[in-house]
């Protein structure tokens, strides 16, 4: 359970260190979530398999360059524990990545009234 | 003298040099830093405060001095916290290393100190002049004589250059001279020291004292790196490698695994050790570095880069108190006599002592204070509510020791050098990137919190 709390606050600090781009990224979902929203005919279920093949695509380029962007390299990972810490940031770039193409892509892909 | 009350407002939110705008940031940032992390998330489970009007006074604002105010300020309702401290930078050691490595730019080692205090404790930036524990009472470097109930020594501890002739710390940078302790500005020049060493390569020096020591994996990892740097630069195999240390042979770190485990990883990588052989003096204009044995038979060799760790003790302002061991090992470095369970003054009751300072078997890292912090905060308010601390520490200290750029091993262990790894699945001799990760982006997240009273 502490280890938890550790995590969930060592997540708040470094979000907090960068805040400004925490900010601007909380500004354009909200901007985009609530344009999709508001707008007939955005074609929510259509923009899911593009954000889902964007967050893919990002997952995987996290995964192959957040080594080489930390100082270090895949040749590093030496036990399970590396590789499932690195899914887990992957995932997360990943999760980021959906959470901003799913709006846009709604938006984008609506159907006209 | 003048003696100075408590309750009046301490220097914290009008420092000279920070510009409005600035300080606007700041507040802005620490307000959110308080709130709860995100939402839904539960806060700590929250508890009454214990309604006191003690006066406390926190001798140091380093993580242990500013760790422990900010959790009496979450647990206590009408208490006095005082800081005493003079600096006004505050410093993230456990990232010299990587700043003396060419790893972190220096920046990221250095805060001011006004952004951890905590809202509501008075700051008075002056340096403890005299601790006079039987009248209950500090003297200030300004004068100012300050009573308390209850006291909490933090100062840190003292970098003793002085025991090695000729050694000069505005040297360090120049001459192949080297030592990532002593501040900030000695560990960039440190770096500037290794990468011109790396290029040609040549004699390394690397160095270890016997005695308590802060963060005794540094000097390893710095040797580490010193090969690693080579080995990147191609210069390894036509450089030689000597650690000299002051320990018993065959001795490099305190637990006996670790130790084995970097003996053999030095081996392969050519490093030649020393033993019972200490740094004694250097002539750094000459790059002669001259060691010594217990018999007192001395060496003195040539270098082109040479890593000096100081020999360590209590800063003055405790050894010469009596606040001090007056026998027994700890009593000639003059560290804090605290009882090594509960750390609690053995002689004075009402005093603790957290950190670097503490005359205890082991454990001078920011990862000791993590864990001590809320123990020495639990036994005070026991003893503010009259009754005995019952809280034990048992000596909890970690070091993520750096391999190799990129890899690391975290390892975690005990008073009794048992290894003690915090999630089960960590294998603390196992070189990892995740361990490295750990040290270069979320263990400072994870001071901050330290700081901030909340892990």
């Amino acid at each position: 359970m502490y280890e938890i709390w550790l995590m969930l606050n060592i997540v708040w600090e470094s979000l907090l260190a960068a805040w400004l781009l925490v900010l601007v990224l909380l500004f354009v979902f909200a901007g985009l979530t609530l344009a999709a929203l508001s707008r007939r005919g955005a074609a929510w279920r259509a923009a899911w398999p593009v954000a889902l093949g964007g967050a893919a695509l990002v997952g995987v380029l996290s995964f192959l360059a957040l080594p080489g962007l930390t100082l270090s390299s895949l040749g590093e990972l030496k036990y399970w524990v590396d590789w499932l810490a690195l899914v887990g940031l992957a995932g997360g770039f990943s999760l980021v990545t959906a959470a901003l193409l799913w709006p846009l892509t709604a938006l984008l892909k609506r159907q006209p009234n | 003298m003048q003696e100075r009350k408590l309750d009046e407002g301490g220097p914290a939110a009008d420092l000279p040099g920070c510009a409005s705008a600035d300080l606007q940031r700041r507040r802005w940032l620490r307000a959110v830093s308080a709130a709860p992390l995100v939402a839904g998330m539960a806060a700590p489970p929250a508890k009454a405060a214990m309604k006191t009007n003690a006066r406390i006074v926190i001798a140091g604002s380093g993580l242990g001095g500013i760790a422990v105010a900010s959790r009496l300020m979450q647990q206590l309702d009408g208490a006095s916290v005082t800081i005493i401290d003079a600096r006004q930078k505050h410093y993230y050691q456990p990232g010299f290393t990587l700043v003396a490595t060419g790893v972190w730019p220096v920046d990221k080692v250095i805060d001011p100190t006004a952004d951890f205090i905590p809202a509501g404790v008075k700051w008075i930036p002056e340096m403890v002049a005299e601790f006079d524990p039987a009248a209950n009472v500090v003297l200030t470097s300004g004068g100012q004589r300050i009573a308390y109930d209850y006291l909490v020594v933090a100062t840190g501890l003292q970098l003793d250059y002085a025991q090695i002739e000729g050694m000069d710390v505005a040297a360090i940078g120049r001459n192949g001279l080297a030592s990532v302790y002593a501040s900030p500005e000695a560990a960039v020049a440190t770096w500037t020291a290794l990468d011109t060493f790396r290029r040609k390569g040549g004699q390394a020096l690397m160095t270890l004292p016997s005695g308590p020591l802060k963060c005794a994996g540094a000097p390893l990892k710095m040797t580490f790196m010193v090969a690693d740097r080579l080995q990147q630069t191609g210069t390894l195999a036509n450089s030689r490698i000597d650690f000299h240390t002051g320990l018993p042979t065959d001795t490099v770190f305190g637990v006996k695994v670790v130790n084995d485990d970097v003996l053999a990883r030095w081996k392969a990588l050519g490093i030649h050790n020393h033993y019972l052989s200490k740094l004694v003096a250097v002539d750094p204009g000459a790059r002669k570095a001259t060691f010594a044995t217990p018999e007192g038979q001395r060496e003195t060799l040539g270098y082109d880069f040479l890593h000096v760790v100081p020999p360590m003790r209590a800063p003055d302002v405790v050894k010469k108190s009596d606040l001090a061991w007056k026998e027994g090992g700890f009593a000639p470095g003059g560290w804090l006599e605290v009882d090594k369970g509960t750390l609690q003054h053995r002689r004075y009751k009402n005093v603790f002592g957290i950190g670097d300072i503490n005359g205890t078997p082991r454990g001078k890292t920011a990862a000791t204070v993590k864990k001590s912090a809320p123990l020495v905060v639990r036994n005070l308010l026991q003893v503010i509510a009259g009754q005995e601390p019952d809280a034990r520490f048992d000596g909890y200290t970690s070091c993520p020791l750096i391999v190799r750029e990129g890899s690391a091993m975290l390892i975690e262990f005990d008073y009794d050098g048992k290894l003690t790894p915090s999630l089960p699945m960590i294998e603390p001799l196992q070189e990892s990137y995740l361990a490295w990760l750990m040290k270069v982006r979320m263990l400072k997240p994870a001071y901050v919190s330290v700081l901030k009273g909340r892990v």
